[in-house]
């Protein structure tokens, strides 16, 4: 540790698990990158600070003394279920397809261990982003999923992260490999129990092969005073589809990136995301997605509604390369700011070399509709229940974009 | 039912309402006309209580009641009903979901348990027939991608769903083709009824073919220079507005 500063969460980490050799790469890495600051172009709106400072601990094995199956939401999926960071055999589904691979890292590489290393962190930016090398040097021994060929997968794969103790730290890894003509749906929960002040790093690489299609479902309901960072990098290849719906509930801090490398003709990507927050609630959503083929269309929706001291951040970065001819992408982003004191920052950046290509971008941000408003109290619904509805047909928008009907009710439960 | 004695009203620095009176009663169809910018549509504001408009001098009584003592949604349960000149978008708020929402806070406003999904159907059912609204409409958000003709029929959708006391049609007429004038003039025709009233805020006597007004009041200049019986009316599609006016300065 020569360049990193001394800070808490270094102290609070040991490397643990799988012996893979990008472990200890990523820890080499991690030797000569600093953590980011305000003058860091990409964290010029969200300190790390308050992170670093606290004092953590980290699991190594799987604890679920008073835990039940009341933590996995009863959605129908197979489950996978992360306590603390770490495999709960325990909770987890035992009734996976035989055709399918779900496994932790170590168990996996005993019959899949070229697939393992032809693919893990092949995505990762672990030179570039500081929380992806932490990630890869420290976490625990991950979930691996791999669908074959042509497997199309009818129920979502819902991959649950929960802590459990307050001050603890989770490093938590999941690669997901799709193979052609494949189709699969993941969902990814983040939430606690009774614990607070926690931070979990958590980091998604994405492999859509050729025709396959796979849609990922992030919903972080953290309790309040909860980190979370999320960082999810995807590559695609021809005529696929990727679909990624983010819903951020709650969190104190959630810093969310998504790159997707669209490497690959005839693809179609989708990015949504919603947040809304209160009290001193801070959602930061990098979004980055690299057309570097011709002929694909990418569509961006982020939406969200910002109360009380809340800030929040959207950057969403387009890139058409030169010979990327007859691309379509579509960016927007909508904020409601409900209070004086709530702030966001809204940042489109698009990179566009080629010149045949159809790109739009917008972002708004504004009170309510008080036409709409006096509409509805003239009705007689009052002036609480309509900003309500409002707000509620604000984020309806976004929520729709997600395909199955019990995580959208699930999601609306989780708003309130 | 309503009485409105000297009422002033101002937006900003200007004042529209200098002291305008009229009483309606219980039974009663008043037609309000009068040139442009002479104070219809803001009459129509301050007593469906939008708070732009300033009230600075009189008195609005309605059943009893200090009518500008209250707020736009206690209006409404009391049952005061404004159909908009230009009725707002909502999207993503569903015309069905909307009015259920609106029928069950007043519900709760008089202590009675929300309406029966059985019963509130067969209410739409019943009340969109009456004013040909279509299945589709009704499902939709709240007039987006309404033609004109749409969203005033889905007006006088919403006052029959709410069965107001007290209903004021502003413009109702305007942008609306012969077809349209006759659905509309049908639907608060039949919903007439010796305990309701109903005031239509027009600028031209056409609406006035198809409803029948027991008065028809001449504003101008933020006051009612003239009230007559329905003749009234047919003597200011004839002769416009100026004979009155010039009498008048």
């Amino acid at each position: 540790m020569v360049v990193l500063k001394e800070n808490n969460l270094l102290n609070s980490l040991s490397q643990m698990g799988v012996g893979l050799g990008a472990k200890n790469q990523a820890f080499e890495l991690l030797k000569g990158l600093e953590f980011p600051t305000r003058k860091t172009e990409d964290w010029r709106y969200t300190s790390v600070k308050k992170i670093l400072k606290k004092k953590y601990v980290q699991f190594n094995e799987a604890e679920y003394v008073g835990l039940s199956n009341e933590i996995v939401p009863s959605l129908d999926a197979y489950n996978i279920v992360l306590v603390n960071g770490v495999y709960s055999k325990e909770l987890s589904a035992v009734n996976f397809p035989d055709e399918i691979v779900v496994d932790t890292f170590p168990n996996a590489m005993e019959e899949h261990v070229s697939l393992i290393h032809s693919t893990f962190n092949g995505l990762a930016k672990n030179n570039e982003e500081v929380f992806t090398a932490l990630n890869t040097s420290y976490f625990h021994e991950g979930v691996f999923i791999h669908i074959p060929k042509k497997v199309k997968l009818e129920k979502p794969i819902h991959v649950t992260h929960v802590n459990t103790k307050s001050n603890v730290v989770s490093n938590v890894r999941l690669l997901i490999v799709a193979g052609s003509f494949s189709e699969v749906s993941v969902v990814q929960s983040f939430s606690s129990v009774n614990a607070i002040e926690c931070l979990t790093n958590s980091v998604t690489e994405v492999f859509v092969k050729e025709n396959a299609k796979v849609v990922l479902d992030k919903v972080q309901s953290e309790e309040p005073k909860n980190n979370l960072i999320c960082t999810v990098q995807v590559n695609q290849k021809a005529n696929s589809t990727f679909k990624i719906n983010t819903a951020t509930v709650s969190g104190d801090f959630v810093r969310n990136g998504v790159n997707i490398d669209v490497d690959g003709e005839n693809c179609t990507s989708e990015m949504n995301g919603l947040y809304m927050q209160k009290g001193i609630q801070h959602v930061d959503n990098h979004t980055k997605i690299s057309h570097l083929k011709p002929n694909c269309i990418s569509f961006e929706l982020y939406k969200g509604v910002l109360r009380d001291k809340s800030t929040g951040v959207f950057n969403g970065k387009v890139i058409v390369e030169v010979d990327s001819q007859k691309i379509e992408a579509y960016q927007q982003n909508k904020n409601i700011i409900l209070s004086r004191e709530a702030t966001m920052n809204a940042k489109p950046e698009l990179e566009i070399f080629a010149d045949d290509v159809k790109c739009s971008h917008g972002t708004t941000t504004g009170q309510f509709d008080e036409e709409a408003i006096f509409y509805l109290q003239t009705r007689g619904i009052s002036k609480e229940s309509a900003k309500n509805l409002l707000i509620e047909a604000f984020a309806d928008e976004v929520i729709d974009k997600v395909d199955s009907e019990e995580l959208r009710i699930w999601i609306k439960e989780k708003l309130g | 039912m309503l009485k409105v004695k000297n009422l002033h009203a101002s937006v900003g620095d200007k004042e529209i309402l200098k002291g305008l009176d009229i009483e309606v009663k219980a039974g009663e169809i008043h037609a309000i006309m009068g040139p442009n910018g002479s104070g219809k549509s803001t009459l129509s504001a301050v007593l469906a209580g939008r708070d732009e408009y300033e009230v600075t001098a009189g008195e609005v009584d309605y059943l009893g009641k200090e009518l500008l003592e209250l707020n736009p949604e206690e209006r409404s349960w009391e049952g005061i009903f404004l159909a908009f000149q230009y009725p707002v978008e909502i999207p993503g708020v569903s015309n069905i979901n909307f009015l259920k929402t609106a029928i069950n806070e007043r519900r709760k406003y008089f202590e009675q348990d929300p309406i029966a999904a059985k019963d509130f159907l067969k209410m739409v059912k019943e009340k969109s027939a009456l004013v040909e609204l279509n299945d589709k409409l009704k499902n939709r958000s709240v007039n987006v991608g309404f033609s004109g003709g749409e969203k005033k029929r889905n007006e006088i959708f919403q006052m029959a769903m709410l069965e107001p006391k007290l209903s004021i049609l502003d413009e109702t007429d305007s942008g609306l083709d012969i077809d349209a004038l006759r659905i509309v003039a049908h639907g608060v025709n039949t919903l007439k009824s010796k305990d309701n009233a109903t005031i239509i805020i027009t600028h031209y006597q056409r609406l006035l073919d198809y409803i029948i007004p027991d008065f028809v009041h001449v504003l101008y200049d933020g006051r009612i220079i003239k009230t007559g019986g329905k003749e009234l009316a047919l003597e200011l599609e004839d002769k416009g507005y100026d004979w009155l006016t010039k009498e008048e300065a």
